[in-house]
């Protein structure tokens, strides 16, 4: 796949789990899985945003390593922090 | 005249060796890295703080998240992504040694983030206009510090972004060194993926 049609799946993808994380944060009546689901979408948008868009995919590993582990963490921490 | 000369450079040769060098490469300049680490290090603090101080005032936090404007943040999300994703694609219209249309595609992801800082301003105004401002409670003094040091970024990533066009446009990066462009590009993408965190945190959840 191309490097333009892997940014423009991406980019859609996007926008689709920015919509979808507000309809969660919205309909879901149970907080603490609204904020698990929600956190997940803010990895799932962070490791499109780190692998296509800053081109990290081909990157030397550690360096990719490095970028994605904050988009997991992060939102861990913050679950973490809600839930207990 | 100089655009000419890079879509000379353009062999099979060279596509072949820039097809390699992509390969197990870092984009960018790695000082330009370590720069994009420190400031999401100091992101990170500001999330689990704002984490931490809701769970300590739940109360007080529903109330102000009740004030903002989600539809508001997502405007901004959206204009911050597509805004991105045109840099994306002018770093690939520049892989191609098409400076000025790189240049093009530069300027209109700044016109796209243009919606961003009108978006952002307007809630601020409105907040104001509410007699809301950064010393009303801890929840809006967080959300005036980590939306307006946010808000800051983008404008130095604006900055970032006429930089590189204006080279772009007048062909100082060619196909072996476009170091500087690519360190611009995720600089941008910095500011996005910090977003994609800040607007679930501050507004959905």
């Amino acid at each position: 796949m191309t490097t333009t049609k892997s940014s423009i799946l991406s980019f859609f993808w996007l926008i689709l789990l920015t919509l979808l994380s507000v309809y969660v944060g919205e309909v879901l009546e149970n907080r603490s899985i609204s904020i698990f689901v929600v956190m997940f979408i803010v990895f799932l948008k962070g490791q499109q945003i780190i692998d296509i868009f800053m081109e990290l995919k081909h990157a030397p590993s550690r360096w990719r390593f490095l970028l994605m582990s904050y988009v997991i963490i992060i939102p861990v921490a913050i679950t973490a922090i809600y839930l207990f | 005249m100089s655009e000419t000369t890079v879509d000379n450079n353009i062999t099979p040769t060279s596509v072949n060796s820039s097809a390699k060098h992509s390969e197990n490469r870092l984009p960018g300049d790695i000082a330009m890295w370590f720069f994009i680490l420190a400031e999401l290090s100091v992101f990170a603090i500001f999330f689990i703080g704002f984490a931490v101080a809701e769970q300590l005032n739940p109360e007080m936090f529903s109330q102000g998240k009740a004030q903002l404007h989600p539809t508001a943040g997502l405007i901004n999300t959206i204009a911050l992504i597509t805004s991105s994703f045109i840099v994306a694609l002018a770093l690939q219209i520049m892989h191609k040694g098409q400076g000025r249309n790189a240049a093009k595609a530069l300027i209109i992801a700044q016109l796209v983030a243009v919606v961003y800082l009108v978006v952002k301003l307007w809630e601020y105004q409105f907040l104001f206009d509410a007699d809301i401002d950064i010393e009303t409670n801890t929840f809006f003094t967080l959300y005036f510090l980590i939306t307006f040091f946010h808000f800051m970024h983008v404008l130095l990533g604006m900055v970032i972004l006429t930089f590189i066009a204006i080279k772009s446009a007048k062909g100082q990066y060619q196909q072996n060194d476009m170091s500087g462009f690519e360190s611009g590009a995720c600089y941008w993408h910095m500011v996005d993926l910090l977003w994609i965190i800040l607007f679930p945190l501050i507004y959905v959840i």
